[in-house]
């Protein structure tokens, strides 16, 4: 049994059909790409499992247990984390407020025992302190620490959107185009920190442009077009798949070779 | 049922519906409610009750003198306080509310120490009633409808066919593209709320011949007009007049069978419309 | 031996001691019953007002917080007139009330955008305002309730008589400003304040992180339900009569506005300054029996508050930009200290 299986998966919006029986698997450890031209249903993918949108048709388990049609703080607290395109912060607070605040999955303290300060939950907190501090280092954020959303630059922005969404402790986290807008440097840094993090036994979904991105990471691929999925394997072989080539550059791609 | 009640009804939909188009300006391209838009409502009547009955100019002229002062007022507010005021991200509506109300309590004061508390009637303009199917309507009520009507026309000609027009709409939509083509959004910005402004004063204008006119006249509309942008649904302008037209008949035909109940009636719907379909009639829905 | 001393962080506290504790022995310095029903009531909206942040904080804006004051009111008069309760029971029952109605009318109404939200509120303090007046068998109308003051308390060698004088009033205001504002001060400072800013910042990554949006926007409400309530009931109480014209949206609209001039990022001292400020303003103007004069400079002081403070700020964030200056940052969040040491190090 996967750790996540989507069976024919559809939404609509209105008249238009974003995803058509999408159904895919991902088992622990993987590392899935999902790549595909822009509009093809990926970001609308995530918003499904998520729980941001509802799916019109189809199933959603985790870990066997369906979880289709569950609120996003449900689905996060089942396991499942994700990151934002347009990178998706707490402006105004500084990193270590906006990690503490959103490690709230990890609390197990109650908020009578967090009002009172009873010691159950200090203890809790400063291990809870412990370990978002490891993320921060593990991502490069740690000399930041105190430093507001707001002003740090582009690139580790987008880190805080990811150790933000690792701070719930996922099973599952999916990066929703974690590179987008960076060089090839840049790039090649968040890809170190994702492998990183796969290191520490977290299933990981990404959505991607870069094809470097994808063929250093993703263990298989999935690529969608107009909400369908075109084609499924390991990176190399569905990057020369045809059917995938005419989706990005269209067909005149091969009439003129 | 009485046609008085229909047309005392129509009568008070042309006033919310000219109010709240007003408002419904503002909000589109400034994106605030503006709470003292009621004591612009009463200004623009004070003002011309001084124009005629203190300066003895004609009807037309003061009614010309009010909307221009109330749009030059509206367009100083913008300018000085709420654009100081307003701050990205959610905060700066709470301000502006909050500046906003404030100057309605300042209006409210300022008109009462400058006109005294005591209502004043403002003689009827158009005196004479038309008799229809046995029913006695006066011919002021008619003017105010009829009035109303050209003022709405006059707005539609401009916002589709002239060139301001299409700015507005664009600063609407999307300032900033807007702006990128040469519009200067900040100014589009001062110019609509003075625009918003005077058509309060019309409706304020409109409503002087009929009604007694006092510093304190400017509460119940605002919050009418807020009613009528509701049921219309907040940011179409469609929607304000519909709401408007709705509101002032509802008004009329609850108060007549109901009066003391109206308000509870009123605020009630008003609540249920807010949680069944929050976005009203044709207001686009907001997550 | 005063290098020990963390000067920082103690002496704004010193300087706030110093202006807090003469607070607290102002019926020495008079007993008038005017001027102490001023401080009283300033007291008493500053509750009002800590309540008003509070759900603020969570991202809305309630134009409704009398209706709760009235519900609370109300509630304490009804028992102690119809039902002949004793004082204090009844006041914590006004409390208890008006959380129950604000639970579940917060359930309900909260699921609806923000600012849909304000108008409902601002509604329904209209609505209880009208029940108020047309229910005539409870509330007598407009006739209002009588209701009496606390009963005498014996402490042994003192009674403590509400009906002498206001002094006991004001002892009572204090414990209950204390009270309420220790723990809208702790709710703040815990980390249940840290998820109502992450409700309000950002609702969408928030429910990402698995917090459920509707339960923390209810408990705000309802906190502040509970303590508006407590503080309705005092107001009756002290006014001697409980009725419909005293709360309405003109209330609303003050406590809101006593908030923000107070400043919102502040849960207790911000509404406290906002209160006792705007309070005294508001009843020096009406003493000078001015016509309009009240308004004018009552809502010109406030525009020119909110044009003159840095954008977003209130009265209190004059004071922490203060000390700022003096001495660099200051902190928003608890950190455990061995864990800031930790930190530092690196």
């Amino acid at each position: 049994m996967a750790l996540l299986e989507l069976k024919n998966i559809s939404k609509n919006f209105g008249m238009l059909r974003a995803l058509d029986q999408i159904s895919l698997n991902v088992e622990q450890g993987d590392v899935l790409g999902i790549v595909g031209p822009n509009g093809s249903g990926k970001t609308t993918l995530i918003n499904v499992i998520s729980g941001y949108y509802q799916a019109t048709q189809g199933t959603i388990r985790l870990d066997g247990k369906d979880i289709c049609g569950l609120r996003p703080d449900r689905i996060a607290a089942r396991g499942i984390a994700r990151t934002f395109q347009s990178n998706v912060i707490y402006d105004s607070a500084t990193v270590i407020e906006s990690m503490l605040v959103s490690a709230y999955l990890q609390y197990k303290t109650s908020n009578w025992q967090a009002f009172f300060g009873t010691r159950a939950y200090r203890d809790e907190h400063e291990r809870i302190v412990g370990r978002v501090l490891d993320i921060l280092r593990l991502l490069d954020l740690f000399n930041d620490t105190f430093i507001p959303g707001e002003k740090l630059s582009y690139g580790y922005q987008r880190m805080l959107g990811i150790a933000i969404a690792l701070s719930a402790d996922p099973k599952i986290l999916m990066l929703d185009e974690p590179t987008t807008g960076m060089n090839h440097q840049e790039a090649m840094f968040v890809v170190e920190n994702i492998k990183k993090i796969r290191e520490q036994g977290v299933t990981i979904i990404i959505i991607e442009h870069n094809m470097r991105v994808v063929a250093n990471l993703a263990t298989n691929v999935v690529v969608l077009n107009f909400g369908t999925k075109i084609a499924e394997g390991e990176p190399h072989m569905v990057m020369n798949n045809r059917e995938v080539i005419e989706a990005y550059l269209g067909t005149e791609t091969f009439s003129s070779n | 049922m009485h046609i008085g009640i229909w047309v005392d009804g129509l009568v008070q939909s042309c006033i919310y519906t000219t109010m709240a188009f007003g408002m419904v300006l503002v909000f589109s391209i400034l994106g605030i409610l503006n709470w003292a838009h009621g004591q612009f409502y009463m200004l623009g009547a004070l003002v011309l009750y001084s124009a005629v009955m203190q300066a003895g100019l004609p009807f037309g002229a003061g009614l010309v003198i009010a909307a221009l002062a109330m749009g030059l007022l509206g367009m100083l507010v913008e300018r000085l306080i709420i654009d100081r005021v307003n701050v990205p991200r959610a905060i700066g509506a709470l301000y502006v509310t909050a500046a906003t109300i404030s100057l309605q309590f300042f209006f409210v004061g300022g008109a009462s120490m400058i006109w005294g508390r005591l209502e004043k009637g403002l003689g009827m303009v158009m005196p004479g009633v038309l008799t229809l199917g046995g029913v006695n309507i006066s011919y002021q009520k008619i003017a105010v409808i009829v009035f109303t009507l050209i003022v709405m026309a006059i707005m539609y000609f401009v916002l589709e066919h002239t060139k301001i027009g299409l700015a507005i709409r664009a600063a609407a939509q999307r300032p900033d593209a807007a702006m990128l083509y040469g519009i200067h959004v900040g100014r589009i910005k001062t110019l609509v709320m003075g625009i918003g402004c005077a058509m309060a004063a019309l409706a304020g204008c409109f409503m002087a011949p009929i009604y007694p006119v006092s510093p304190f006249m400017g509460g119940i509309p605002m919050i009418m007009s807020l009613l009528a942008i509701v049921i219309g649904g907040i940011g179409s302008l469609t929607g304000a007049i519909v709401g408007g037209v709705i509101l002032g008949l509802l008004n009329s035909v609850i108060a007549y069978y109901m009066s003391y109940f109206s308000e509870v009636i009123l605020f009630a719907l008003v609540i249920i419309i807010l949680l069944i379909r929050p976005q009203g009639l044709f207001g686009v829905a907001v997550k | 031996m005063t290098s020990h001393i963390d000067w920082r962080n103690t002496l704004p506290k010193i300087v706030a001691c110093i202006i807090v504790v003469p607070a607290l022995l102002v019926p020495l310095f008079t007993n008038n019953p005017a001027s102490l029903s001023i401080v009283i009531l300033s007291g008493i909206w500053a509750v009002v007002a800590m309540g008003f942040t509070l759900i603020l904080w969570t991202g809305q804006f309630s134009l409704g917080q009398s209706a709760f004051m009235a519900i609370g009111g109300y509630t304490s008069a009804i028992l102690t007139a119809h039902l002949d309760w004793p004082f204090w029971p009844s006041f914590l029952a006004a409390g208890l009330v008006s959380g129950i109605v604000a639970c579940a009318v917060g359930a309900v109404v909260l699921r609806v955008g923000g600012f849909y939200f304000s108008i409902i509120t601002l509604a329904l303090g209209e609505i209880v305002r009208i029940i108020a007046m047309q229910w005539q068998s409870v509330t007598r109308g407009t006739r209002g309730l009588v209701t009496y003051p606390p009963e005498t308390i014996s402490l042994g060698f003192i009674n403590i008589d509400f009906t002498a004088s206001t002094v006991p009033w004001y002892y009572f205001m204090i414990v209950l400003v204390a009270f309420s504002g220790l723990i809208y001060w702790r709710i703040g400072k815990s980390r249940i304040g840290g998820t109502f800013f992450s409700v309000a910042a950002n609702p969408m990554l928030a429910e990402h992180q698995g917090i459920h949006l509707m339960k923390y926007r209810v408990i705000a409400f309802t906190v502040a339900g509970v303590f508006t309530g407590l503080a309705g009931s005092f107001y009756g109480h002290f006014l001697s009569a409980m009725t419909p014209y005293t709360l309405g949206i003109q209330e609303s609209i003050q406590v809101m506005i006593m908030s923000i001039v107070g400043g919102i990022s502040s849960l207790v001292a911000g509404p406290i300054v906002g209160s006792v400020v705007l309070y005294n303003l508001s009843q020096f103007l009406q003493r000078l029996n001015l016509e309009g004069i009240h308004p004018v400079v009552f809502g010109g002081a406030i525009v020119c508050i909110l044009l003159f403070l840095p954008k977003g700020t209130g009265l209190v964030d004059l004071w922490t930009k203060f000390w700022k200056r003096v001495y660099g940052e200051v902190d928003f969040y608890e950190l455990p200290e061995d864990m800031e040491k930790d930190i530092e190090v690196h």
